[in-house]
């Protein structure tokens, strides 16, 4: 579903993603894992098309999207979730919503019609709402949640589009225990068809999420392959998981 | 519909009243301060829709402004067309200029924007001044006006024209509240909100921002076509960049993204303009120090006075 092949990207003389390759099919689970500053959030924005790639490309669904800008990948069914929210702050949940939904059906370019008769809209709202488990703060301020509440806005916003390919930059990053816990029963509740790639510092998570992982190291890929052959990996384990090897 | 707009409404209608009232009751120099009013609403709440709802803060909106009243003016003098296409000449010429010009002004953002608007509104204005055609420096008068003796009223009139002027402002006024209140209105404040979001979530950002800019230039254009009308007179003036921070003056005093609150912020600005100046040489330091008061006593300018906290807080 989502494929990338040998991406490279330098800014500077400072190589970021060197010959990164990543494969996707349609129901995947796969993490990318590493530490800062290792090409993780890099290589999503040459996923998500913030960035474009000084070589390699991406193909989505089978179709080259290397030159397509983020709105137009996003179109193609492609969704994102970002590290800091990235909400629409001075607006209600629900509102949110409803812009999220509007956008990802394409019914923006209407001028006759109000906005919040929109057929079906209110509906959908409610739906994804209960989905991410936000009706009680429907009429709450984006900016007024409490952290873990924007983050599960953060995911809604992503899944309005009913995307086919997934991307999560660190959904749990800054949550308390219990907060992530309810955040990866979200993910793990997440459609069986959509592609999967989550970015995420915490192990636990991964190991509970994934099928497959990549680790990231210094940009390029150190090692690719179920969670029990990373965690079995000499290398990984001297690089990340700070564990001593005898 | 949400409060805000309702209350957006009803000062809109109060406003309608007030300008109804003020219309039965004013002499001459109070009709013609009317007509001035109405034009400059206009003017003001095209504005509004590029920087209170879309988050495009044009120094430059005055070029639209200027390009209605000139194309106006001249099809109506040269032509010896009829003076109403003429009139939709003018829209036509503004909202097809701001088109072709949004296309490249939308690529840039922030002080960029402001930049770049205000480069083109300036050669707008350095064109005007040196184009014989047009009358140059002078610019050129005697701009025939359109004809409503059918209607049994002449524009030439100020008492008429005002009536006229006042009922095509609650037009505007209610054109831009539907667009504003429609799916698209809605993917503008998106935008404005967080555009990065907006992308990532699969909206065209650039083509929203240009449809928005060729609006709010034909309706610049209309009021430039009225101002054409009500003074039958066109001159570069129009076009300098100071008419451009004067409009973006009246917008933020009366409160951006409200639509009547610029409609309050023209009158405002034209009526104290007048009394200042009458009073003293120094009126542009008066008006300079009561816009400052507003900006730091009001952050939502005028409208934002008439909204009580606890709204403001949580919507």
């Amino acid at each position: 579903m989502l494929e990338a092949r040998g991406l490279g990207k330098a800014f500077g003389a400072l190589e970021v993603t060197r010959n990164v390759s990543l494969s996707l099919p349609a129901g995947a689970r796969h993490a990318v894992v590493g530490p800062n500053g290792s090409g993780k959030t890099t290589l999503f924005n040459l996923l998500a098309g913030e960035l474009r790639p000084d070589y390699g490309s991406v193909l989505l669904a089978g179709r080259d999207v290397t030159r397509l800008p983020p709105d137009m990948r996003a179109r193609l069914g492609l969704a994102r979730s970002f590290q800091r929210n990235n909400l629409f702050p001075d607006l209600s949940v629900r509102e949110n919503l409803a812009l999220a939904l509007a956008i990802a059906q394409r019914r923006g370019a209407v001028f006759w019609r109000r906005f919040a008769r929109l057929p079906g809209l209110a509906g959908d709202v409610e739906a994804l709402a209960r989905r991410l488990r936000l009706e009680d703060a429907l009429g709450r301020r984006a900016r007024s949640l409490a952290y873990g509440t924007q983050r599960q806005l953060e995911l809604a916003l992503a899944l309005a589009g009913a995307p086919k390919v997934l991307l999560l930059d660190e959904p749990t990053a800054g949550m308390s225990a219990e907060e992530t816990a309810a955040m990866t029963a979200l993910i793990a509740d997440l459609p069986r068809d959509i592609a999967l790639l989550i970015v995420e510092h915490d192990m636990e998570v991964v190991f509970e999420i994934a099928q497959r992982v990549t680790v990231l190291d210094y940009g390029r890929v150190l090692i690719e392959g179920t969670p029990a052959e990373v965690r079995g990996s000499e290398a990984v384990r001297r690089r990340y998981l700070g564990e001593r090897v005898p | 519909m949400s409060t805000g707009e309702r209350r957006q409404h009803i000062v809109a209608a109060l406003l309608l009243l007030a300008a109804l009232a003020a219309w039965r009751f004013s002499g001459y120099a109070g009709e013609d301060r009317l007509g001035e009013i109405a034009v400059w609403a206009i003017f003001a709440m095209s504005l509004d829709l590029l920087v209170g709802y879309a988050g495009l803060v044009s120094l430059g909106h005055a070029l639209f402004f200027g390009l209605g009243a000139y194309a106006m003016a001249s099809l109506a003098l040269f032509l010896k067309g009829s003076p109403s296409l003429a009139l939709l000449a003018g829209v036509a010429t503004a909202g097809l200029s701001a088109l072709a010009i949004g296309a490249i002004v939308v690529r840039l953002a922030g002080v960029f924007f402001i930049m770049i608007t205000l480069a083109f509104g300036q050669m707008g204005w350095a064109y005007f001044l040196r184009a014989r055609a047009f009358g140059g420096i002078g610019g050129m008068s005697g701009v025939r006006q359109i004809d409503l003796g059918r209607l049994g009223l002449d524009l030439a009139n100020p008492a008429d024209f005002a009536l006229i002027a006042i009922i095509a402002a609650a037009l505007v006024y209610l054109l831009l509240a539907l667009i504003t209140a429609s799916p698209f209105g809605r993917m503008l404040v998106a935008l404005h909100q967080n555009e990065h979001r907006a992308r990532a979530l699969g909206l065209p950002v650039q083509r929203y921002k240009l449809a928005a800019f060729a609006l709010a230039g034909a309706l610049a254009g209309f009021a430039g076509g009225l101002q054409a009308q009500r003074t039958g007179f066109v001159s570069p003036e129009l076009l300098v960049w100071t008419t451009s921070g004067e409009v973006l003056i009246m917008v933020i005093l009366g409160g951006l993204g409200t639509l009547v609150g610029p409609v309050a912020g023209a009158a405002i600005w034209v009526v104290l303009r007048h009394i200042l100046s009458d009073m003293t040489a120094y009126w542009m330091m008066a008006m300079g120090l009561f816009f400052i008061a507003v900006v730091l006593f009001a952050g939502g300018g005028l409208m934002g006075l008439a909204r009580p906290r606890a709204a403001a807080d949580d919507a």
